[in-house]
């Protein structure tokens, strides 16, 4: 294994070498040995019956049941986008609930109101002269009907541009309630089913648009009003941010009702004191994956690392505690933990671990609970064996906190008060339109070890910025950012002089952290916006998005919903699809006549990002001739 | 047309203009005619500020379009390219204008004044530095009738402004009855687009003489002019290409564009102003000036009784 091909990040390849010398395995190790079937690898491969499972060679074109290839990958197809909207949408009605929960003097408190009102406004919810809890329960109990109800369609929110929900109704892909979506997948692929794989693919679209536009979305609302709508402030990423002296706690996972009370816990005196008298010098929390993102937007905690580093965090020897609740935890942790004094704590009853020790964080009592978890890593601390502690000195300076109204606010400060109203998007549609900003992209997604760590996200990035392509990003592609210092205001020096000339004016990096997986549904919400404010479709803007290092079914989920939403995808590993010529037909063709955008597959980031940087140029030329009629520029 | 494209199209207007007035003037005078603006020791300024390379004669210029050749470039949409062949814009104007001193006697008579010598650049520098002059305002094109050009232009000389005027908007000006001279701080340019280039050179000097800029030193420059020349421009009326990128060329000096005419807006750069009521403060408001305004109301003659002082937004 040549450890200098499996990521850029040097505390990721000093980490793999001290795997080695004490003799555990992480994942680098089991991609080694692991030789993936090449029929899942195309997606021809089915189990969804007893009669199978069948796979689909030239000797044998159907399955039993007379299933072809493309109604076999395309039902595989679908049941990621339900996997993947499935977990996103969970973990959005688990925040209503807590919603629900709210109360004056309880542990959960509404925090932003302002967006509380303008949710219930929007949902036609009384607030006139009502309590805010009154308007916070009435609001969750909505969001909680978007999931099940039984007649109509989603409430979309009000950046869905009326161009894009008539393409949707034009193909009949108007998701209804999101539970129903995620079951009506199930059913059509059960055998016997659905067996055309155009159809498979509609309702898989409606499924993920179901993801984004609702389940993630409302995760998103929900959480900025329990815990604060996230505002521009600064952090540091890496796995450097462990400390010597302190008992450190990893927060793993992704529902930030634990995390935001862990946040608390740690801030606890008693448990401070505590700290100290187990002789360290204080409490570090340091997240990872989608939690860190969530707890770095809204109180700046630092960025342990990403998804590849879950293992690695550790290995350092230095962690007492990783905390994690649901999504993307390796099982592995278990064994791992066992090596180390490091306690493998998970929460949830969705997703318990064997060889884990369970403490299942009761929300009734979620401080009292979430201190109770804390105790335990702290009275860790005195297991820790100093001789097996390795922190790489590896650590980067990053702004996080963009959420859409944050950046909203930083454009008001560009705004000429004599011709403009602040708290809009016109600054970000004219640096666009007027070409001083290419366009912008979104780049997001998880690690996958059959592409170097961390690569795929950064070179992209920098190949991006460098030719004034804006670019937002969340998830662990937000955290490769962070780690190699693309988050920083410095690195507009990266930046083309477009986009760095705006950084200057708007100051802002070049890159904004815009939150965790679900928080996409900010950058639809923001693209939405620029849509709307130049009354075009989200299809017709020069923006495009990217996942070059995805792995988990959510990516599939949101890949699908951002090329329905309007915008090309570009992925750097291949989905389980390329079995099924039709189903390859569709998401990398037919989808552009359908939705105005397709998926693309190229796993080289700077190759992906000139073709991206072409798209956006192309999308240029058609939305010019649209403005025309600004030709005065030209006539005369 | 996508505004840097217009830019790129402006450029090379300027360019193809440039180079048929020198090819004609040198098959006339001959390449080794001499060349200057009267009054002046930095030759051709923005070329010399630019470059370091001083213009003596006809011959010498056809090198100078070389260099606005190479910041036209290659014409790949983007802010630095259509930054710098906005500066290509400046640096062809020079050189028609310098062409014109060079073979026209009086190329300029009242009541424009074109080239402004290096005394009266010296003279303007003690207000300007002290923020007895808060700002410089450019008002190009013409306006949509000379009352509107008269209340603007008399707006900014009541606030203590240096307005230079090029174009239409001279006759606008002088039809209301606008007081006009230095001392006035009012001061016609020429009827032509490339007169602008007038202005210019003065800010450039400035650089020379008050900022001890290194001739050559192109990105100092910039950055002079930016940071301590507090010009804007104010382009009225329908924009040619040509204009447009000559305003270009104001922008990549860190001036602040504000037409009446639609166009793609750059947020602090080039904004769209349709009310004329608005137009002034819109702009004080983009160049970051503030002006502090004495109790007692004086004539605008005596000019040090405005106090001026120019703060950036936000601060
Ligand atoms: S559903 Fe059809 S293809 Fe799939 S396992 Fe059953 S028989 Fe085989
Ligand atoms: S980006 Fe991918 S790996 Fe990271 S937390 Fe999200 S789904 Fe998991």
């Amino acid at each position: 294994m040549d450890e200098k091909l499996l990521s850029i990040d040097s505390a990721v390849n000093e980490l793999i070498k001290k795997a080695k010398e004490d003799g555990v395995e992480t994942i680098f190790d089991r991609k080694e040995n692991m030789k993936p079937c090449p029929m899942g690898e195309k997606g021809i491969c089915c189990r969804i019956c007893a009669m199978g499972p069948c796979r689909i060679t030239p000797k044998t074109p159907r399955g039993l049941c007379g299933a072809t290839a493309d109604v076999i990958v395309s039902r595989n197809f679908a049941r990621m986008v339900a996997g993947g909207a499935a977990a996103h949408s969970d973990h959005g009605r688990d925040i209503a609930h807590v919603l629900h929960m709210t109360s004056k003097d309880g542990n959960y408190k509404v925090t932003d109101e302002e967006k509380l009102k303008e949710l219930a406004k929007r949902w036609k919810i009384e607030t006139e002269g009502r309590d805010i809890y009154d308007i916070a329960h009435e609001v969750a109990e909505f969001a909680l009907n978007e999931f099940g109800k039984p007649f109509g369609t989603l409430e979309f929110p009000p950046s869905l541009p009326e161009q894009r929900k008539k393409v949707w109704e034009n193909l009949n892909i108007v998701p209804r309630a999101i539970d129903r979506e995620v079951v009506t997948i199930m059913h059509s692929t059960h055998v016997g089913c659905t067996a055309d794989a155009d159809s498979m693919l509609n309702i898989s679209m409606r499924t993920a648009i179901s993801d984004g536009w609702g389940g993630s979305y409302i995760a998103t609302e929900l959480s900025d009003i329990l815990f604060g709508t996230p505002i521009p402030r600064e952090t540091e990423a890496n796995l450097g941010v462990l400390e010597e002296n302190q008992v450190n706690i990893v927060l793993h996972g992704h529902e930030p009702s634990l995390s935001e009370m862990i946040v608390l816990a740690a801030e606890d005196p008693e448990l401070i004191e505590l700290a100290k008298e187990v002789g360290a010098d204080g409490i570090n929390l340091a997240g990872m994956c989608c939690t860190a993102n969530e707890v770095t937007m809204r109180h700046g905690v630092k960025i342990a690392g990403n998804f590849a580093q879950q293992e690695l965090a550790v290995l350092t020897g230095a962690v007492e505690a990783v905390i994690v609740d649901v999504q993307c935890i390796f099982p592995a942790l278990a064994s791992l933990a066992e090596c180390y004094h490091t306690k493998f704590i998970t929460t949830s009853p969705k997703a318990r671990i064997t060889g884990a020790t369970h403490i299942e964080f009761d929300e009734e009592k979620a401080l009292e609970s979430a201190k109770q978890i804390v105790r335990e890593a702290i009275l860790n601390f005195k297991n820790r064996k100093k001789e097996k502690v390795f922190i790489p000195k590896t650590k980067s300076h990053a702004m996080v906190g963009y959420s859409t109204k944050a950046i909203i606010n930083q454009l008001d400060k560009v705004v000429n008060s004599h011709i403009d109203k602040p708290g809009t998007v016109k600054p970000l549609a004219d640096c666009i339109t007027s070409g001083v900003l290419r366009g912008a992209a979104g780049i997001v997604g998880c690690n996958n070890p059959k592409v170097k760590h961390d690569y795929g996200h950064v070179e992209m990035i920098k190949e991006l910025i460098k030719n004034d392509v804006i670019v937002v990003t969340t998830g662990c592609a937000a955290q490769a950012a962070a780690k190699a210092g693309l988050l920083s205001k410095d690195a507009r020096k990266l930046a083309g002089k477009g986009l760095a000339t705006v950084c200057e004016l708007v100051d802002i990096p070049p890159v904004l952290h815009m939150g965790s997986c679900v928080d996409i549904s900010r950058i639809l919400e923001l693209v939405g916006l620029v849509a709307k404010q130049l009354n075009v479709d989200i299809s017709e803007l020069p923006v495009v998005g990217a996942a070059p290092e995805w792995m988990s079914e959510k990516a599939v989920s949101i890949g699908t919903y951002v090329v329905s939403s309007g915008i090309d995808t570009w992925l750097g590993v291949a989905p389980p699809v390329t079995g099924g010529p039709r189903v390859l037909e569709i998401l990398t063709s037919e989808m552009e006549n359908m939705v105005g955008a397709k998926f693309f597959v190229e796993p080289d980031p700077i190759k992906a990002a000139h073709q991206m940087i072409e798209k956006i140029e192309q999308k240029r030329k058609v939305l010019e001739e649209k403005f025309e009629n600004i030709k005065a520029v030209a006539q005369a | 047309m996508s505004l840097f494209k217009t830019i790129f199209t402006g450029s090379n207007q300027a360019l193809q203009a440039a180079k048929e007035f020198l090819n004609k003037v040198i098959e006339e005078k001959g390449r080794d005619h001499k060349v200057a603006f009267p009054d002046t020791a930095y030759s051709l300024p923005i070329i010399y500020a630019a470059t370091g390379q001083k213009m003596n004669t006809l011959g010498d210029l056809e090198g100078a379009l070389e260099v606005v050749k190479s910041l036209i470039g290659e014409e790949k949409e983007n802010l630095e390219n259509a930054l710098n062949a906005g500066l290509g814009t400046a640096v062809a104007s020079e050189v028609i204008e310098a062409i014109k001193y060079a073979t026209i006697d009086t190329p300029y008579s009242e009541p424009c004044a074109g080239h402004i010598t290096d005394s009266v650049i010296r003279s303007l520098g003690v207000p300007l530095v002290t923020g007895d002059i808060p700002g410089v305002a450019v008002v190009l094109g013409e306006c949509p009738d000379s009352e509107i050009a008269a209340k603007i232009i008399k707006d900014y000389q009541s606030k203590g402004l240096l307005t230079f005027l090029v174009g239409k908007v001279i006759d606008q000006a002088i039809e209301a009855d606008v007081k006009m001279g230095l001392d006035l701080r009012v001061i016609p340019l020429g009827y032509d687009v490339t007169a602008v280039i007038h202005v210019v050179s003065v800010a450039v000097r400035a650089a020379l003489i008050f900022g001890a800029l290194e001739p050559g030193d192109l990105e100092g420059l910039l950055d002079y002019t930016l940071n301590r020349v507090p010009a804007f421009v104010n382009a009225f009326g329908p924009l040619s290409e040509l204009v447009v990128s000559a305003g270009a060329g104001a922008i990549a000096l860190g001036f602040p564009v504000i037409t009446d005419q639609d166009v793609f807006e750059v947020p602090t750069r080039l904004l769209t102003q349709k009310d004329y009521d608005k137009f002034v403060a819109t702009s004080l408001e983009a160049r970051g000036i503030k002006i502090k305004i004495t109790e007692i109301p004086i004539p605008v003659a005596f000019a040090a009784a405005f106090e001026g002082e120019r703060i950036r937004k936000g601060d």
